[in-house]
């Protein structure tokens, strides 16, 4: 047990970085559950996910003296923003194509009579994430912000680096294909 | 009807962003569409699907794993910035007097610019010296003859553009090694 009442010698600067590092650790708590939702939605991979996320809080720790990390709510914006732009390079990295998965679902096992009148809410999730799978990256993204984690077109533009007009655009027809694809593949399999 | 058109409109109706101006007008048409009313319907399906992935709990491990990932990196990313400052700091030690000699030195090669830059007239004026002599490529003029006798040297003789300028080369046939 430590003596009370000693204080103990520490550095301003060893204080300085003991405070960055909680501040940091607190947003991370904060937000990594965001930030891992958002990557395994746009990387469609559990493991492409926890790298894009660990290095999203990587360059969030490189880039603390431009942050306040004490505003959490502050830091977010940019958080997602770098969560967009590394999923992206990920993505290209590794040259990702969901063309197979879509063709093992489409090739899968029919869907039992009762199933077919009324599908359940697991299947209908799957469907929409495989759909999600097969937008472009920019669709993809802001249909990610917009819809899933439920952004303001406004807060979507600004994370994105376009306008709301783009945006817009790329929420619509991000939601029609959704709609087109879903549908289709319900009709294939009844 | 043809409701294509509509499309993009009724895409962001049932999500809550359509602009205000293009609102009104939609909605009409939707009044009038049973069409593009059931359109609206199973977007706002797809709507409520995306939004339930929000809810969809994600595993502990990841998130777990993330943190103890990143925490462990955090030093060697600190050491990596360490050196990279030195490497910077280092480079800047180099760089930075080179920057600062360099204006001096380019004023004093100033003069020798000044020279290259002659007056038009100087350069024009009949070749006197060898220091106006035109510095283009010489044209070579070949002036055949007949083959030389084995063992008679070979004459080249070259003119310039310069008529005060002949060079002769005199070539020994003998072959290297004789």
């Amino acid at each position: 047990m430590e003596p009370q009442g000693i204080a103990l010698p520490v550095t301003a600067y060893q204080s300085d970085r003991s405070d960055d590092l909680a501040a940091f650790e607190r947003i991370m708590v904060r937000c990594e559950r965001r930030v891992l939702r958002i990557a395994l939605r746009l990387l469609n991979n559990p493991q492409d996910a926890q790298d894009a996320a660990q290095e999203v809080f990587l360059r969030l720790y490189k880039h603390r003296g431009r942050l306040d990390l004490d505003d959490a709510r502050g830091c977010e914006p940019w958080l997602f923003r770098v969560t967009v732009n590394v999923c992206h390079d990920i993505a290209r990295k590794r040259g990702r194509s969901v063309a197979l998965e879509d063709a093992a679902l489409e090739d899968g096992p029919a869907v039992s009579p009762s199933a077919q009148h009324g599908m359940e809410r697991a299947q209908q999730l799957e469907l929409v994430r495989r759909a999600l799978g097969r937008l472009g990256e920019k669709e993809r993204a802001a249909l990610v912000l917009r819809d899933v984690e439920g952004l303001s077109t406004r807060e979507v533009a600004a994370i994105l680096g376009s306008s709301e007009a783009t945006v817009r655009s790329q929420i619509s027809t991000a939601r029609l294909k959704i709609r087109d694809f879903t549908s289709r593949l319900l009709r294939r399999r009844s | 009807m043809n409701c294509a058109k509509w499309k993009i409109d009724i895409a962001l109706y049932a999500g809550g962003d359509l602009p205000a101006k293009r609102l009104a007008r939609t909605v009409a048409h939707l009044e009038a569409c049973a069409g593009c009313r059931a359109l609206a319907d199973e977007l706002r399906v797809g709507q409520t699907l995306l939004s339930e992935l929000r809810d969809e709990p994600l595993e502990d491990m990841m998130a777990a794993n993330v943190r103890r990932r990143v925490l462990a990196r955090l030093p060697i990313e600190e050491a990596g910035a360490a050196r990279r400052y030195w490497r910077w700091a280092l480079a800047a030690a180099v760089v930075l007097p080179l920057a600062l000699m360099l204006p001096w030195r380019t004023e004093k090669q100033a003069p020798l610019a000044r020279v290259k830059q002659a007056p038009p007239q100087v350069a024009e004026a009949p070749s006197a010296t060898l220091n106006a002599v035109n510095v283009r490529r010489p044209v070579v003029h070949r002036h055949h003859r007949a083959k030389p006798q084995p063992g008679e040297p070979l004459l080249v003789q070259l003119v310039t553009d310069d008529p005060n300028i002949v060079i002769y080369w005199l070539v020994d046939p003998k072959p290297q090694g004789d």
